[in-house]
C-alpha cells in the first residue's frame, strides 16, 4: 500500500486545500503536507531491497479487464531516486514560493499537490494506459501554474509547452495500444503491463525505417524527446521557463524533464533493444549537439532565466548521451545526473526567483557588482555555479564524469564533441556569475531608493538542503548509486532480453541473479564501439 | 401484406407510446387551461416523468434483439443504449429550455410537445431496422425540431437557421429516401434484415445496389455532419437558441449515428472497396475540417459546433471499424461508449453557454469569458473538465471514449485512421485550450449573465462529476455495453 499511499496521499492534500477555508494558513498547511509526503517516502528507502533488480512493492488490481489493464505500480533502482526527488523538492518549492505567490494562493497549491501526484504515478505506473493517464495528467497542473502565475508572455509558453508534449504523447498512446494488440497475438491475453511488453518480440530489420520495432521505437522515442527535451523539439522549453514563475520552473527542470529520460530508460530501451542500438547513433547525436547547442545559446542570452533554461538543454543532452552509450557507467551516470540536474538546476532556479524578486529583472546587463550587496546570496549562487559546471567534489562532477567515460567507451567520436560541452558549460556559467556578481555595481544594484536585503531565514532554509544535497552527492555518490546498482546493471547486461520479475515478498535475496551476465553481448557493444 | 398486431408489439414500443402521451400532457393542459400557460415547473416535471417511465419500459421490455411490427423495429442493445442517451440527453436539453432565456416563456407547453414528440421520432429512429421506418424517424424527430428551432422569439439567426436546416435537411432525407429506392429496386425490400446477408455480395455485383447503400450513407452524413456535408452546422448551431443546439448536438446526433450504425451493420463495407475508401477519407476530412474551422472561431457556440463536426468524424471511425470488423459488438460497443461521453461533454459546455447567455439575442465569444474563473469560479471549473474532456485529456472520459474508439479501430487494422483521429486531437487542444486560457489568465470582467439558473446548474455539477467518475469505471461500463450487442 506504500506506493498508493505515497501517489495518492498529494492528491488528498489538494482536496484538502481546495475546501480549506481559511487563505493565510494554506501556505504552512501545504509546507506541512509537502513536508509530511517526503517523510513517508524517506519510509521507501527503510523499505527497499538494493540487492536485487526486481520489481519491489508491487500493487497490482484489474482495472480494465477486457483489455488487460491494470493498475499497476511498482519500484526499482531506476525509480526510487526519481520519487525522492520529486518529494524533495515539492516542500523546498513551496518554501520558495512564500512570497513570490501573492495572489491565488490555494489554486497555486492545489496545482502543486496535483502536479506531484500525477509525476509520481508517471514514475511509478507499470501499466501503459495507467502511465499515460499521469503522463498527461501532469500536463494540467502545469499549464495552470505557468498561465495564471506566469510573465507576460506566459499564455503562449504555455500553450505551446502544452501542445508540444501532447503531440508526441498521442503517437506514443497509439504505439502502445498497438502493443496491446501485441500482446493478445502472442499470449492470447490482452494486457497493457509492461512487464508483459518487456516479453515481446517484436521484429526488427535494420537498414529501413519502416520495420515495426523501429516504428513503435520512434512513436515512444519522440513523445520522451519532446519531455525530455532533445535538441530539435527543444524550443517549447526556453519559452516556458522564462514565462513559469519560479516554482513552476524548478518543478518543470528538476522533475518533469526527467520524466523524458525516463521514458527511454523504463520504456523505449528494453522494450526496442535493437531498434534502440541501431538509432543510438541519432540520439547520442541528438544528445551531442544539443550540449553544444544549448551551450552556445546559453552563452549569449541576456537573460539570465533563459540562460539557465538553456543550460538546462545542454545537461539533459548530457543525458540523452549517457542513455544510448548503452554501458554501465552511462547509464549510471544518466540516473546520477538526472537528480544532480534536478537538484541543481532547481536551485539556480530558485535563486534566480530570489533575487528577480527584489528587482524585477532579469537582465544580466543590469546587475554586476552583486557580490558586494548581497554576500550570503552570492555564495550560494557559487556553489550552485559549481555544482552546475560539474566542479569535482560537487554532484555534477559524478554524473558527468560518468556519462563521458561510458560514452568514450561505446562512442568515442561523439565523446570528443560532448567534451568541450563541459568547458562550455563552464564558460557561460563563469562568464554569467561575473558580470553579475562583480565588476562595476549594475543600475539595479546600486539604486539608493531600493537598496537590496540579503537572504533572509526563510531563503536561507531553503538553500541549506539544496547545498548539502550538492555536496553529499558529489561526495558520496555511492551512499545514492548502491540503491540503482542492481537494476542499472541488470537493464545493461540485459538489455536485449530484458525482463522484470515482480519481488515476492519473503523471497528476497533468491531472487537476484535473474540472468546471469552474458560476455558475448559486452563484447560485442564493445566491437560496435571501436568502429 | 398481413400485419398482426400483437401485444408483444405494443410493449417493445411502450416507451414511445408513454412519451407520445407524456408529450400530450402540458399542451392539453394548456388548452383546458383557455390558453393559458401552466406554471413551467409542472410542465417541465410531466415530461420528465414521461421521459422516466419510458426509460423504464424500455429497460423491462427492450433488448434481446427481439423485433415488432413485422420486422420493422428491432429492440436490442443499441436501441436500449442509444435510446437511454438520446433520452437522457433529450431531458437535459428540455432542463436547459425550462431556464434559458429564449426558449422559457409563453410558449413552453408547446415547445416541449413538440420537443418529446421529437424524442418519439428518435426512439422509433433507433429501433428502426426498416429503411422506411428509419425514414419515418428522421422526420419525425426532424420535423419537430424545425418548428423548435423556428419558434424562437429571436427573430434574425434563429429564423435564418430554422430555414437552412429545414431545406438542408429535407435534401438530405430526399437523398436518403433516393437510396432507399435503389436498394428496394434491386432487392425488392427496404428490410434491412431481409438483405443483411446478401448485402456484402449485391454492393459487389449490383452496381444500382452500391449506389444506393452510397446514397442511403450520404443521407446519414448530412444528419450526422460529416464533412463535406457538414456546412449547415455551424449556421444552425449557431442560430439556434442554446437549449435546441444542444439537444441537436447530442441526442439527434446519437440517434443518427445509431441508425446508421444498423445500415453498415449490412457488412456492404466489406463487399465494397469503394464504399469502404470514401467512408475512411470522410472521416479523415471531418476531422481535419472540424478542428482546423474551430480554431478560427470566436463565438464559443461556433466553436463548440465546428469541434462537434469533428467528433462526428472520430465516431465515423469507430461506424466503420464496426461494419467491417468481424467483431461487430466491439466497434459498435466504442461508438456507443464515445457518443455517451461525447454526450455528456457536449451538454455540460452548452449548459454553461446557456447560463451565460443574458438575453436570447446574447451571443458569447470567447473573449467575453475573461475573468470568468474569478467571478464563478465553479461553473470555470465545470467548463474546464468538460473541455479538457473533449480534447481527450486523461483521466476525463472523454480520453477513454477516444481510447476505445481507437483502440477497435488499431484492432481491426485501421491504424492511419487512429492515427488521423490522434493527430487531430493535438490540433483540436488547441482550440480546446482557448476558453480555459480566457477564464483563467486573462483579466477583465466577464461580459455574462449574472444570475446563476439551478436547475441547469445542477445538470452541469452532475454532468461534470459524471465524466471525471464515470472515467474510472469506464471498463465495466464499456464490457457491460459490449455484453447487450452480443
Amino acid at each position: 500500500m506504500i506506493l498508493s499511499t505515497i501517489v495518492f496521499l498529494p492528491l488528498v492534500f489538494a482536496l484538502i486545500i481546495a475546501v480549506w477555508p481559511n487563505a493565510r494558513t494554506i501556505r504552512p498547511l501545504a509546507l506541512g503536507f509537502a513536508v509530511i509526503e517526503f517523510i513517508l517516502s524517506l519510509a521507501l528507502l527503510q523499505q527497499f531491497d538494493p540487492s536485487t533488480s526486481n520489481l519491489q512493492m508491487v500493487e497490482r488490481y484489474m482495472w480494465i479487464e477486457r483489455f488487460g489493464i491494470s493498475y499497476f505500480m511498482g519500484i526499482d533502482g531506476i525509480s526510487l531516486w526519481l520519487i525522492l526527488l520529486t518529494t524533495f523538492l515539492t516542500p523546498i518549492t513551496i518554501l520558495a514560493s512564500w512570497t513570490s505567490i501573492s495572489e491565488r494562493v490555494k489554486g497555486f497549491h492545489v496545482c502543486m499537490f496535483i502536479l506531484q501526484t500525477a509525476m509520481l504515478g508517471t514514475f511509478l505506473a507499470m501499466d501503459a494506459i495507467f502511465f499515460y493517464v499521469f503522463w498527461e495528467l501532469s500536463l494540467i497542473p502545469m499549464y495552470f501554474m505557468v498561465g495564471i502565475w506566469g510573465g507576460s508572455r506566459r499564455i503562449y509558453a504555455t500553450v505551446k509547452f502544452f501542445i508540444y508534449t501532447m503531440a508526441g504523447s498521442v503517437l506514443m498512446l497509439v504505439a502502445m495500444i498497438y502493443m496491446m494488440y501485441l500482446t493478445q497475438e502472442t499470449t492470447g491475453q490482452m494486457s497493457a503491463s509492461l512487464l508483459d511488453f518487456y516479453k515481446l518480440q517484436i521484429p526488427f530489420v535494420g537498414g529501413t525505417f519502416f520495420s515495426l520495432q523501429t516504428l513503435l521505437f520512434f512513436a515512444f522515442a519522440l513523445a520522451f524527446a519532446i519531455k525530455v527535451p532533445a535538441f530539435p523539439v527543444h524550443t517549447w522549453l526556453p519559452d516556458a521557463h522564462v514565462e513559469a514563475p519560479t516554482p513552476g520552473s524548478v518543478i518543470l527542470a528538476g522533475v518533469m524533464l526527467k520524466m523524458g529520460t525516463y521514458g527511454f530508460m523504463r520504456w523505449v530501451i528494453p522494450l526496442f533493444p535493437e531498434a534502440s542500438e541501431y538509432w543510438a547513433w541519432l540520439f547520442m547525436l541528438i544528445g551531442t549537439v544539443g550540449i553544444v547547442y544549448g551551450a552556445l545559446v546559453a552563452m549569449v542570452q541576456p537573460d539570465v532565466k533563459k540562460l539557465v533554461a538553456y543550460s538546462s538543454v545542454s545537461h539533459m543532452g548530457y543525458i540523452l548521451l549517457g542513455l544510448f552509450a548503452f554501458n554501465a557507467y552511462g547509464m549510471t551516470g544518466s540516473l546520477y545526473q538526472m537528480l544532480n540536474h534536478g537538484i541543481s538546476t532547481g536551485a539556480l532556479f530558485i535563486l534566480i526567483g530570489m533575487i528577480y524578486e527584489r528587482t524585477h529583472s532579469r537582465e544580466i546587463s543590469k546587475y554586476g557588482g552583486l557580490a558586494g550587496v548581497l554576500p550570503l546570496f552570492t555564495i550560494f549562487f557559487f556553489i550552485i555555479t559549481l555544482s552546475s559546471i560539474a566542479v569535482p567534489m560537487t554532484n555534477g562532477f559524478v554524473g558527468e564524469f560518468f556519462i563521458l567515460m561510458g560514452t568514450f567507451q561505446a562512442q568515442p567520436v561523439f565523446a570528443y564533441f560532448a567534451v568541450t560541452g563541459v568547458v562550455l558549460g563552464a564558460v557561460y556559467m563563469l562568464w554569467m556569475f561575473k558580470r553579475v556578481f562583480f565588476g562595476e555595481q549594475g543600475e539595479l544594484v546600486k539604486d539608493e531608493h531600493h537598496p537590496l536585503h540579503d537572504l533572509n531565514a526563510r531563503e536561507i532554509a531553503v538553500m541549506i538542503p539544496l547545498v548539502i544535497m550538492v555536496f553529499w552527492m558529489g561526495l558520496f555518490p555511492n551512499n545514492f548509486l548502491n540503491y540503482s546498482k542492481a537494476s542499472i546493471d541488470h537493464l545493461v547486461n540485459n538489455k536485449n532480453t530484458y525482463n522484470l520479475t515482480i519481488n515476492q515478498p519473503g523471497a528476497t535475496a533468491t531472487a537476484t541473479a535473474t540472468a546471469p551476465t552474458t560476455p558475448e553481448q559486452s563484447t560485442a557493444a564493445a566491437a560496435q564501439g571501436d568502429k | 401484406m398481413n400485419m398482426n398486431i400483437g401485444l408483444s408489439d405494443i410493449l417493445l414500443v411502450s416507451p414511445m407510446l408513454a412519451l407520445f402521451l407524456a408529450s400530450l400532457v402540458p399542451i392539453t393542459a394548456k388548452v383546458l387551461r383557455g390558453n393559458r400557460e401552466q406554471n413551467p415547473i409542472i410542465t417541465l416535471s410531466q415530461a420528465l416523468i414521461g421521459v422516466v417511465i419510458a426509460v423504464g419500459l424500455m429497460i423491462v421490455f427492450g433488448g434481446a434483439g427481439k423485433t415488432a411490427f413485422n420486422n420493422g423495429l428491432i429492440f436490442d442493445g443499441v436501441t436500449q443504449w442509444m435510446g437511454i442517451i438520446a433520452l437522457f440527453a433529450a431531458s437535459a436539453s428540455m432542463v436547459m429550455m425550462y431556464e434559458n432565456p429564449a426558449t422559457t416563456g409563453k410558449q413552453f407547453s408547446e415547445l416541449i410537445f413538440l420537443a418529446m414528440s421529437s424524442a418519439v421520432g428518435m426512439l422509433i429512429l433507433v429501433s428502426a431496422v426498416d429503411l422506411l421506418m428509419v425514414f419515418i424517424g428522421l422526420e419525425m424527430m426532424s420535423l419537430s425540431l424545425y418548428l423548435m428551432i423556428a419558434m424562437s422569439h429571436e427573430e434574425k439567426l434563429s429564423k435564418e437557421a430554422a430555414l437552412k436546416y429545414f431545406i438542408l435537411g429535407s435534401f438530405a432525407s430526399a437523398l436518403f429516401l433516393y437510396g432507399v429506392a435503389f436498394i428496394f429496386g434491386t432487392t425488392g425490400n427496404t428490410n434491412i434484415l431481409a438483405f443483411m446477408d446478401q448485402a456484402s455480395e449485391l454492393v459487389q455485383t449490383n452496381r444500382l445496389f452500391m449506389f444506393g447503400m452510397a446514397f442511403v450513407i450520404l443521407g446519414f452524413c448530412f444528419k450526422v455532419s460529416i464533412a463535406p456535408f457538414h456546412a449547415w452546422t455551424p449556421d444552425v448551431y449557431q442560430g439556434s437558441p442554446t437549449p435546441h443546439t444542444a439537444f441537436m448536438a447530442t441526442a439527434v446526433k446519437a440517434v443518427s449515428f445509431a441508425a446508421f450504425l444498423r445500415v453498415i451493420a449490412t457488412r456492404s463495407l466489406v463487399g465494397s472497396d469503394h464504399l469502404f475508401d470514401m467512408l475512411q477519407w470522410l472521416a479523415v476530412i471531418t476531422m481535419i475540417v472540424g478542428n482546423t474551422a474551430a480554431i478560427l472561431q470566436n463565438n464559443f457556440k461556433r466553436m463548440i459546433a465546428y469541434s462537434s463536426v469533428a467528433h462526428s468524424g472520430y465516431i465515423l471511425v469507430g461506424v466503420i471499424t464496426a461494419g467491417v470488423s468481424d467483431d461487430a459488438a466491439f466497434g459498435a460497443a466504442g461508438v456507443i461508449f464515445y457518443i455517451l461521453s461525447y454526450a455528456l461533454m457536449t451538454l455540460g459546455a452548452f449548459a454553461i453557454a446557456s447560463m451565460l447567455e443574458k438575453s436570447e439575442n446574447h451571443i458569447v465569444n470567447i473573449d467575453d469569458l475573461a475573468g470568468f474563473a474569478k467571478q464563478r469560479p465553479m461553473l470555470a471549473l465545470c467548463m474546464t473538465i468538460f473541455l479538457l474532456s473533449l480534447a481527450g485529456i486523461p483521466p476525463a472520459l472523454g480520453f477513454f471514449g477516444k481510447f476505445y474508439l481507437f483502440n477497435a479501430a488499431i484492432g481491426e487494422g485501421l491504424l492511419w485512421l487512429a492515427i488521423w483521429g490522434m493527430v487531430n486531437s493535438v490540433i483540436s487542444v488547441y482550440y480546446y485550450l482557448r476558453p480555459i486560457v480566457v477564464m483563467y489568465m486573462k483579466d477583465g470582467n466577464a461580459d455574462i449573465a449574472e444570475h446563476s439558473l439551478n436547475a441547469t446548474t445542477v445538470m452541469v455539477v452532475v454532468t461534470a462529476l459524471a465524466i471525471i467518475f464515470m472515467g474510472f469505471v469506464s471498463g465495466p461500463l464499456f464490457s457491460a455495453i459490449e455484453n447487450s450487442l452480443l
